[in-house]
Order: C-alpha cells, then sequence, then structure tokens
C-alpha cells in the first residue's frame, strides 16, 4: 500500500466538477470559511491522516459497542461510516439558513394548528381540501385540539441540500419522530479527539447544548406550572434501531427512559408512571413511537408498545406530547409543495429558503410532464422516510422506469417528482486520496415558547462515488458539521 | 428521586443472576472437590446437582442418564438450559443492558466481559482438567462486579433492588446447598459415617466459610454445628441469617413494604425455631423445602408491591 508523503498532492489534484464544492472554490482554492481546516490537513503527511482516521474508527467503536451490543438480537450492526474531515460553514451564511428554518417551523405549526381548528387555509382554496384530509396523516382524532403555544411539531428536522449555486434548499420537513441528533453530538465529540489542533484557530459554534435546549423546550410545554416538570421519553423499545439516541436524550436531560407498560393513565385522565414509590404524574411525553402504535384505544388496536387512553389524557390538556399526535399532516411530500404558500398565507412573509421544484402526480399536467420525463427527475412516495420507494431518473434502467411509470398512474396521489438536483459535495477521505462526495444536511428546529435551530446539523455523506443516497440505512456516512465565526 | 418499576425489577433481576452465576460455580467447584474425595463405594452421582437446582424435568428432556459428562455439559456450557452458568451470566448482562444508566459506568464492561469470557472459556471447561479454573474465574469476576458496585453505587434505590435481588438468591442457593448435607437429596446409600465430615467440609469451603467456621465454632466439622452456623449465624454474610437481616434493612425505608416485611418476619421466626442437634435428616430435608417455599413467597411478596404496583 502506498501512502503519499503529505496529503498535498491528493488535495492538489481534487477537482468537484461541475458540482458546488463546500470547501473548495472551482479554481482548487480553499474557501474563506474552510481555509484553516484544509491547510492543516495539506500539511499533514499521508501516514498521519490514516493514523487519524484510524483513531475515529477506534472511537467510534468504542462507543459504537454500546450501538452494536444494543441492537444485537436484531441483528443490526449501527457501527456508523464517519468521515473526519469536517463540512464548514461561515456563521454569516448559517444565519441566513436559520433563520429560514426558524420561518418554515412557525408557518408549518400554524397549517397544523389551522387543519385541526378552522382550516382557513382550505376553506380560502390555497391548499386544497381533499389532499389533506385524505391523507392517511391527517388523524380527525386530533380535531378541535390546540396545544400550548399553538404549537405540534417542537421537533422538526429538516433536510437540507446545496444545488449547483450553493444555494441551501429544503428537500423535506420531518415532523414525525426525526432522528440523528446523537450523531451530530458524537460526530463533533470524535473530531475534538482526532483532529484537537483544528480547533486551537477557530471559533466554531458549539452544539453540546442540545440536551438542554431539548429540555427547555419540553419543559415549557409542561401542563402544570412547578420547577422541574416531570419528562419522559417514550421509546418503543431496546430493539428500536435509534434505542441508543433515545437513552442518550433520556440520560442528557435527565429525564426517564420509559416504555409504553411503565406508564398508564387513571380515571382522572392524567399519565401516570409506575414507580416503586407508586404512580408519579407525567407532564411532557417526548415520544419517539409512532403515533400510531401510541394509543391502542385512538389508532391501532393491536399495538402492545403504546398507552390506553393517551390521547384522552392529551385531549384533557393533562400531559403534553412532543411532537403532538397528528403533526404528520404536514410531514408527507405533497403538502410540501405548500409550505411557501403556508407562509405567504400565516406569516404574511416571502419564504427565506428556497424548496425544490415540485411535480405533484395528482395534477393531471404535472402527471404528463413527469411520465415523460422519468428518465430527468426524481420521484418520491409522498409517505416514506429513510430514503425508501425513490427513484432517481439519471440512475435508472427502463424497466424500473416502465415499474414507476406504472405506479403513478395507479396511485398519483402517492407521488411527487422533483428536478435531479446536483447536490453539493465536499472532500472526503476516501482510500488514501480526499476525493467529492455529495451530501445533505439535517439541522433540528425545536420550538415551544422559544424556537431554537441547530448551530449546524447532521450532515450525511453518500460514500459511494457519484451516489446521491445520503441514508445511513443505505450505505451513508456521515460528518461533523462546523458554523464558524469570521475568518481562520 | 424514585425509580421506574421496570428498572427496579431488572435491577433485582441482575442481582439474583449474578448471585446464581457465582453461587452455582461454588456449588459445582465444591462438589468436584468432594467427589474426588469420597470413596468410590460411596456411589455419589453427579445428578445431585441437578437435583439441588430443581432441574431434573429440563435435564431429562435432553438426557438420559445423569453422568459427569452430561451434568456438567448442562450446567456449565449450556447457555439456554435455565440453570447453567451462562445462563445466569446472559440474564445479569440482559439486565445491565437496559439499566446501564443507574449503574456506575464499569458495570456494563465488566459483566460484558465476564459475559464474554464464559461464552469462550465454557465448551472447553466441560472436562476435569480446566473446569476448576474455569469455576474460580467466573467465582473471581462476579466478586469484581460486586466489588465495583458495592464501592461505587449510590445507597439509593438502585443500589436497594441490586441488593435485594442478590441477598434472596444467596439465601435461597445457601439453603440449597445445605440440603445435600441432608443426605435426602444423596439417596441413603451417599451417607454414612466416614464421608459426612467430608460433605460437610465441602459445603462450607462452597460458601466460603469453612475458615470462619474453625475459628467460631473449632476445628471438628459436625453435621448439626455446620447447619446452625450456616443458617443462624448473625454474622456470617453467607449465613441465612445474616441475609434476612439485610433485607429486612433494605425493605424498611420503601413504601409500601407491609407485605414483604410480614414475609420476611415469618422467615425470621422460622430461622428461629430450627433446632438441627433435635432434628432427625428427614425432619431438616422438610424444613429447608418450607423455607425455600417462604423465600418463594418472599420473592412474589416483592414482584407485586413494587415491581406490579396497582393503578391509582
Amino acid at each position: 500500500m502506498r501512502v503519499a508523503r503529505t496529503m498535498n498532492e491528493s488535495w492538489k489534484s481534487y477537482a468537484s466538477g461541475s458540482f458546488f464544492d463546500e470547501l473548495i472554490t472551482p479554481k482548487g482554492q480553499p474557501r474563506a470559511a474552510a481555509r484553516g481546516v484544509v491547510r492543516l490537513l495539506q500539511k499533514l503527511p499521508g501516514q498521519e491522516m490514516a493514523e487519524r482516521r484510524a483513531a475515529a474508527e477506534l472511537a467510534i467503536r468504542e462507543m459504537g459497542i454500546s450501538f452494536t451490543v444494543y441492537n444485537e438480537a436484531g441483528n443490526i450492526d449501527r457501527a456508523w461510516p464517519f468521515d473526519i474531515i469536517p463540512r464548514v460553514i461561515s456563521a454569516r451564511q448559517w444565519q441566513a439558513v436559520s433563520d429560514g428554518l426558524r420561518q418554515r417551523s412557525l408557518a408549518l405549526n400554524h397549517f397544523i394548528q389551522d387543519i385541526y381548528n378552522q382550516q382557513k387555509i382550505l376553506a380560502d382554496g390555497v391548499v386544497p381540501a381533499d389532499i389533506v384530509l385524505e391523507s392517511s396523516n391527517f388523524k380527525p382524532q386530533c380535531m378541535g385540539m390546540s396545544p400550548r403555544f399553538g404549537v405540534w411539531a417542537h421537533i422538526c428536522g429538516s433536510d437540507l441540500v446545496r444545488d449547483g449555486d450553493g444555494r441551501f434548499r429544503v428537500l423535506e420537513d420531518n415532523l414525525r419522530v426525526p432522528s440523528g441528533v446523537s450523531y451530530m453530538l458524537e460526530n463533533r465529540e470524535i473530531t475534538k479527539r482526532v483532529l484537537p489542533e483544528l480547533f486551537e484557530n477557530y471559533s466554531i459554534l458549539p452544539v453540546d447544548d442540545y440536551p438542554s435546549q431539548l429540555y427547555q423546550t419540553l419543559a415549557s410545554l409542561s401542563p402544570r406550572e412547578r420547577r422541574r416538570p416531570c419528562i419522559v421519553v417514550l421509546t418503543p423499545g431496546i430493539f428500536n434501531s435509534a434505542y441508543f439516541e433515545h437513552a442518550y436524550l433520556a440520560q442528557g436531560m435527565g429525564a426517564e427512559l420509559v416504555e409504553g407498560r411503565d406508564l398508564m393513565v387513571a380515571d382522572d385522565n392524567c399519565v401516570y408512571m409506575r414507580t416503586v414509590d407508586g404512580p408519579v404524574r407525567v407532564d411532557v411525553i417526548y415520544r419517539r413511537i409512532d403515533e400510531d402504535f401510541m394509543d391502542p384505544e385512538a389508532f391501532r388496536p393491536e399495538s402492545l408498545l403504546g398507552v390506553p387512553g393517551l390521547m384522552r389524557a392529551w385531549k384533557a390538556g393533562n400531559v403534553a406530547i412532543a411532537n403532538a399526535p397528528g403533526s404528520g399532516v404536514a410531514d408527507d411530500k405533497v403538502i410540501y409543495a405548500f409550505v411557501p404558500e403556508m407562509i405567504r398565507y400565516y406569516l404574511k412573509q416571502k419564504p427565506l429558503l428556497a424548496s425544490v421544484p415540485t411535480w405533484l402526480c395528482m395534477r393531471e399536467k404535472d402527471r404528463e410532464h413527469v411520465l415523460k420525463n422519468l428518465d430527468q427527475l426524481v420521484v418520491k412516495p409522498a409517505n416514506e422516510s429513510g430514503g425508501y420507494g425513490i427513484m432517481v431518473g439519471p440512475h435508472s434502467t427502463a424497466a424500473v422506469r416502465r415499474k414507476f411509470a406504472r405506479l403513478i398512474e395507479e396511485n398519483p396521489r402517492n407521488y411527487v417528482a422533483q428536478p435531479t438536483l446536483a447536490l453539493s459535495t465536499a472532500p472526503t477521505y476516501i482510500d488514501e486520496a480526499v476525493e467529492p462526495r455529495h451530501l445533505d444536511l439535517r439541522p433540528f428546529i425545536l420550538q415551544g415558547r422559544d424556537t431554537w435551530v441547530t448551530p449546524g446539523g447532521l450532515t450525511r455523506v453518500a460514500l459511494t462515488r457519484g451516489s446521491l443516497v445520503v441514508n445511513s440505512s443505505q450505505g451513508g456516512g456521515s460528518k461533523d458539521t462546523w458554523i464558524v465565526e469570521g475568518k481562520a | 428521586m424514585t425509580m421506574l418499576s421496570s428498572v427496579a425489577e431488572r435491577l433485582y433481576w441482575m442481582g439474583r443472576y449474578l448471585e446464581r452465576a457465582e453461587d452455582s460455580a461454588r456449588l459445582v467447584a465444591a462438589y468436584n472437590h468432594l467427589i474426588m474425595d469420597i470413596p468410590r463405594a460411596a456411589e455419589l452421582g453427579w445428578d445431585v446437582l441437578v437435583r439441588i437446582l430443581d432441574a431434573e424435568p429440563v435435564f431429562y428432556q435432553q438426557y438420559r442418564v445423569g453422568n459427569e459428562q452430561n451434568v456438567l455439559r448442562f450446567l456449565m456450557a449450556e447457555e439456554d438450559s435455565c440453570a447453567s452458568i451462562p445462563f445466569a451470566v446472559r440474564w445479569a448482562r440482559e439486565n445491565v443492558r437496559t439499566t446501564r444508566d443507574v449503574l456506575p459506568e464499569e458495570t456494563w464492561e465488566q459483566i460484558n466481559e465476564l459475559h464474554l469470557y464464559v461464552t469462550d472459556a465454557a465448551e472447553k471447561s466441560v472436562g476435569r482438567r480446566n473446569r476448576q479454573a474455569f469455576l474460580e474465574e467466573v467465582i473471581s469476576r462476579c466478586q469484581r462486579v460486586n466489588g465495583m458496585l458495592s464501592s461505587s453505587l449510590p445507597r439509593d434505590h438502585a443500589h436497594r433492588f441490586l441488593r435485594l435481588g442478590h441477598l434472596l438468591e444467596r439465601s435461597d442457593m445457601t439453603t440449597r446447598l445445605m440440603d445435600v448435607g441432608t443426605g435426602e437429596i444423596l439417596g441413603r446409600a451417599g451417607t454414612h459415617e466416614a464421608t459426612d465430615p467430608l460433605i460437610w467440609t465441602s459445603l462450607l469451603q462452597a460458601l466460603s466459610s469453612f475458615g470462619a467456621y474453625r475459628r467460631m465454632i473449632g476445628p471438628l466439622v459436625q453435621a448439626e454445628e455446620v447447619v446452625e452456623f450456616v443458617f443462624q449465624e448473625p454474622l456470617l454474610p453467607r449465613s441465612v441469617a445474616f441475609c434476612l437481616a439485610e433485607i429486612r434493612a433494605e425493605l424498611k425505608p420503601l413504601k409500601n413494604h407491609e407485605r414483604a416485611m410480614r414475609t420476611l418476619n415469618r422467615g425470621r421466626r422460622k430461622l428461629g425455631k430450627l433446632q438441627p442437634e433435635q432434628m432427625s435428616r428427614e425432619a431438616l430435608h422438610a424444613y429447608i423445602d418450607e423455607f425455600q417455599a417462604l423465600l418463594a413467597d418472599l420473592h412474589d411478596a416483592i414482584t407485586a408491591s413494587w415491581f406490579q404496583p396497582d393503578t391509582p
């Protein structure tokens, strides 16, 4: 195995082609915010770069021990691939994105509140009523509810991409049970361990106060005014792939990690957890369990994961649930296309953050366009997450396109299409060289009494050359994401 | 700071399984010694071990004969047999896995290492050559976990429920061990004058209490005195009396302890009535059976009071 003397050679030959690159300009120079990182990494001997990566892998295995072991019974190996070269974004640039995310989250919450109450936006014809009311994510059980502050989606994970011009665009909003925040926190820990000298000359916004921000958001929802409300994290259990994150966040907030059977709803319509000192009343539930499984009385009767009567308690205003049941109504790729309209409608503002042009196959004209241009578009089912059921036109075979054409004709409501984006790239350490790889970004937006956006978020990177699929369930990795102040 | 019932229950079982792993290793090690000392004619069988652990039905589903090889494979190497050391270790570990956040950081690491060791070594330790070393290693690793817990776990509910499980299991295993000496379990042929002191000595050794016995009682090992010592000596940490007193101390500060306390007090009264010098072997055996039933009642009381609390 030949190892280059320093990494300089590899950085010099780095070229991202026509894509926007996060760290390197088309002329091959480091972008201002990334200069310090790139300079230092260029000087590193190849051997040492390899050692740093090995150190990161070791650190992950050590943390990963808890990971793999947690999932052992389910046979899922969660040791996630991590790239040691951080992604750097300037604070100035981030501020604009952060404002856009805040605006979006406000509008989405207005929308959910409206849908379960007056439905003005439907009456005014801004969003077609049938696509909302016929969606499986619309929960009639929630009609008439008005959670504290009118906020339903307290934790939102929005997926952002940068297009060929380097402009951030929202790809989708995850309002049900978005995950990944613990990776964001762990990634920073690993980078601190393996590239400590980078932190000397940079002012990098810290991410590690996420658990306390989450705590404050959840505490603000408490129906009882108490100095320390009783907050629990509701997990489906140890066999869930995100169990590690559930335990991590519960511990970080000093909250109890509970399963459905630890909770009960009494005749007074309050939620209690079963403890050795007797029942203790719960104020706020951070649920990491899908709403369909949350309460067998209200949703799926066969669910064993949930708590019978939870909806009753919530509707009586005796417990706060984050995210509120029914929030998923705004988490649908058809609804997504209307978010800019919502911003104008509810906030009387111009959208600050771009989204991606979307064709709705339910509209005849859109459908014709989609069917004609399948080989150039990305086709997505309206209701899947995790990158499942997606067709990337330019990478597809004729047979797959025929299959999707049939699926679309059979169920047009369930499909949307978007142009294939020239996703941005960032230098990624592959084997012994630095190569461009495509990536996205998932920031988390917290909303309770106040709104808060993570500085940065979780960067996911497609480790296969040319691939656009970043999902960890499909061979994606991740990078530490830095929001840096001033110039390095 | 209160504790979820489900977490308390897992800690309780963690305490039980860890103690069970250690005590089973002690039992097999002591018996292993004993059998080498006993003249051939005495014909002690290995199946005694299966009987002590109340595992006969399961054992005979799998094996036809209770010989050395089969019994030791059953107790030392089969992770799926509920009376085995690997089974106890696996379940101790499973219970730590979901309670890591209330235990000291090293607990998971240590219990994981214990599990790895047992998984790796059990199979090749069934034979005579490696057997003793394996059992000693299991005992010492269990002790390491217990030592670490007792030196760093805050004395809150986590400690309390772990300790309840640990003490209840220990009382149970100690009474089972004593039952070997009654001869009822050995079958008539196994007991006569010549082998008796050997058996009682090995039982004391299994409890790490032979030295203490010599110092506190004397050098002569006699059945009645051993039984009295192991059941009633308040200063001996492996004695039943000691365990019950400790259980009482743990139950006392808990809310809703009435039922468990009543059951415990029944046990303490029963313990006071034990007079080995006036009891036949049959009577002693019957007494031990009753005592074990009482411990099972105590387990039920703990489960009902704290792990399955009623709705308000």
